[in-house]
């Protein structure tokens, strides 16, 4: 097999290095992320082998393996919802759609930003390609990060599934919309502020016309692009919600309330201790609900919703992809941005 | 033509997956991890997974590289290019749930979990167990007002929460409850009845109480007491919470944990750590086989309700 794909593999190589240095950068991120998925598997594996020791699985494991499979029931219909509407935008719909509703004024720009990306279903993991493209043909940076934040917060499949994690519970769903959209705002607002140039690592923007070229192709042919598009987005993502839910699955099963309470004992604390769950986890938006939900007899509200709003916003695996598409320090800075206007947000909601 | 060995590992996943969500259904095992309110979502998954099997089995033999419609820059793996270390740890990732799902049978929820969930705790022990239950109770009366429908009937219907009670059934029940000296947990009641129980525990204290469930031993209790506890499944096994009654009993100590149990015993108003607790002091006590159904369901509102 490794010669069978001999010949694709330099065909690649020689694609590669047309490339200019951003695809070397990126190269870079595959090592981290190599890295992140490799510890995950650890975690994975580590039990295995314990159980192994004794030649039989732990009694435990059953247990652990219903709660992980529990979850990835209820969350791949979501996922698949999702990477069908992926595909479908990758392959129907081009940026100019949405560009076109950027207004000039700065404000009025990121509000209508935050809107548009409200109105755009998208996962975390598929925006920031979009969003790397949109920043390239001119949209301002303020813009593209309001876009970034609300496309996989709010969006119907996020609000039915949070609807239905919750027990068919408007609420949770209402305040994840409504606090997340504040907060992209005040995040967007600040970054337009801070930032006048567009941020993006020198290299991008060299390959901007080749999207459009597949207008012309037969519908049918194009639904089945996106079906294709659709598969491998699927790939793509499920194996970040596999070992989400892995992790999740295994702290209900050897972590216990009492020692949860106690690391995050007061509101503050509590609410610190989801938002890091959500950036390690690095859930998709469209089923990180159903995980929300499962710490809801250990957690206060205001905590789950930290979790809800800000795994959308940023985690582990989109930081990983931001840093590929702009500079470290604007990285570093959005990433402060978003941690501390999130926590203030949904801990000022208890004073509601 | 060409043999596209990554796309043939796509292609046997999305068939296995097809295979697994079609078996749960198949077996009935689905009702082991998701209340069955919901278990349209993932029948449709079995279509979706089907469908998309369909399309990749195209991609299998293909065009030496037709040109991909999306630019270049679309960031996600497409399978034609070379293998890694990196895709061979992603497939093995997507493949271990189906691996353990085959290989692993179900596992109803035990007290094990029990204890990691923690029952005393949510009766006010705890910090946040408080407002915990409270929002519970808020849940039931509304439901108490809101809602007409059975979730999950005593009758073992198949699908119990196609089962659909009149609102005069409902209120019926209920008044049941408030009237008669004896009260029997059924499934289909037992979180409306657990809640009313536990929000007027005072006008129920004195009558019998029927219920079965598993012995939960938590830590804190004494020897002659157990918990007779059941999971309440909102959604998924993940966001089970236990719920049950405290029983005291002579002969506790003989009993197993997680051994499945009727009992019939007297309400009266207990007392953890400061705070009233309804509290079974057991008359009698048998034990008896795991039902096929084990978990209760909460009656949910519905859309536009």
């Amino acid at each position: 097999m490794p010669i069978f794909y001999l010949g694709q593999a330099i065909k690649n190589q020689a694609t590669k290095e047309r490339g200019d240095s951003m695809q070397s950068r990126q190269k870079q991120s595959y090592n981290i992320s190599t890295v992140f998925v490799l510890g995950i598997l650890l975690i994975i594996l580590v039990p295995l082998f314990l159980g192994s020791k004794t030649l039989t699985i732990p009694n435990s494991f059953p247990q652990l393996n219903t709660i992980f499979l529990s979850i990835l029931i209820e969350a791949i219909p979501f996922v698949l919802i999702g990477v069908l509407i992926a595909g479908f935008i990758q392959i129907f719909i081009t940026e100019d759609h949405i560009r076109k509703w950027i207004p000039k004024n700065k404000f009025l720009a990121v509000v209508m930003s935050c809107v548009v990306g409200a109105a755009f279903p998208a996962c975390e993991c598929g925006i920031v390609p979009i969003v790397r493209r949109l920043i390239g043909k001119g949209v301002p940076l303020y813009a593209g990060v309001g876009f970034l934040l609300t496309g996989p917060l709010i969006n119907p499949i996020v609000i039915l599934s949070t609807y239905m994690a919750f027990g068919n519970d408007m609420e949770m769903a209402l305040l994840r919309m409504g606090v997340g959209f504040v907060a992209a705002l005040a995040i967007a607002l600040t970054v337009s502020i801070l930032f006048k140039s567009n941020q993006l690592k020198k290299s991008t923007g060299n390959f901007e016309s080749a999207t459009t070229g597949n207008k012309k192709q037969p519908f049918a042919a194009r639904l089945h692009e996106m079906l294709k598009h659709s598969i491998d987005e699927f790939f793509d993502m499920s194996k970040y919600l596999i070992a989400g839910a892995f992790v999740a699955a295994f702290l209900q099963t050897y972590v216990s309330t009492q020692s949860l309470l106690q690391l995050g004992s007061s509101q503050m604390q509590s609410t610190f201790v989801m938002m890091a769950l959500a950036f390690i986890l690095s859930l998709c938006s469209e089923a990180d609900a159903f995980i929300g939900a499962s710490f809801r007899n250990v957690f206060p509200t205001s905590s789950i919703l930290a979790f809800l709003i800000y795994g959308p916003m940023i985690d582990l695996k989109n930081t990983i992809m931001l840093l590929s598409v702009f500079k470290a320090k604007f990285v570093f800075v959005l990433f402060i941005l978003i941690t501390s206007i999130v926590f203030l947000f949904v801990n000022l909601t208890i004073l509601l | 033509m060409k043999f596209h060995f990554q796309h043939f590992l796509k292609a046997l996943l999305l068939g296995l997956f097809t295979l697994f969500f079609a078996n749960l259904h198949i077996t009935g095992d689905i009702i082991k991890y998701i209340n069955p309110k919901y278990d349209y979502m993932s029948k449709m998954t079995v279509i979706f997974f089907f469908v998309l099997l369909l399309i990749q089995v195209t991609r299998i033999w293909q065009e030496k590289h037709t040109h991909h419609v999306c630019s270049h820059r679309c960031d996600h793996d497409h399978g034609n290019s070379h293998w890694s270390l990196r895709r061979v740890v992603s497939y093995s990732i997507v493949a271990f749930p189906i691996v353990t799902g085959f290989m692993v049978p179900p596992a109803t929820l035990d007290a094990s979990i029990a204890a990691n969930k923690g029952f005393l705790v949510s009766q006010g022990g705890g910090q946040s167990g408080g407002t915990e239950r409270k929002s519970l109770m808020e849940g039931a009366e509304s439901l108490v007002e809101k809602e007409d429908i059975d979730i999950y009937s005593s009758e073992h219907v198949p699908l119990p929460n196609e089962n659909y009670l009149s609102e005069q059934e409902y209120d019926g029940k209920l008044r049941l409850l408030q009237e008669s000296e004896s009260i029997q947990m059924t499934e289909d009641m037992f979180s409306t009845y657990y809640g009313e129980i536990n929000d007027n525990l005072e006008s129920y204290v004195g009558k019998t109480i029927k219920m079965s469930g598993f012995v939960f031993k938590e830590e804190g209790l004494t020897g002659n007491q157990l918990v007779i506890s059941r999971f309440l499944i909102t959604h998924c096994v993940a966001d089970a919470s236990i719920i049950g009654f405290l029983t005291e009993f002579t002969g506790a100590v003989t009993i197993q944990e997680d051994a499945w149990v009727e009992i019939e015993g007297v309400l009266e108003v207990g007392n953890y750590n400061g705070y009233d607790l309804p509290l079974l002091k057991a008359t009698s006590l048998n034990v008896v086989e795991e039902p096929s159904e084990p978990y209760i369901y909460p009656v949910l509102k519905m859309l536009g309700n």
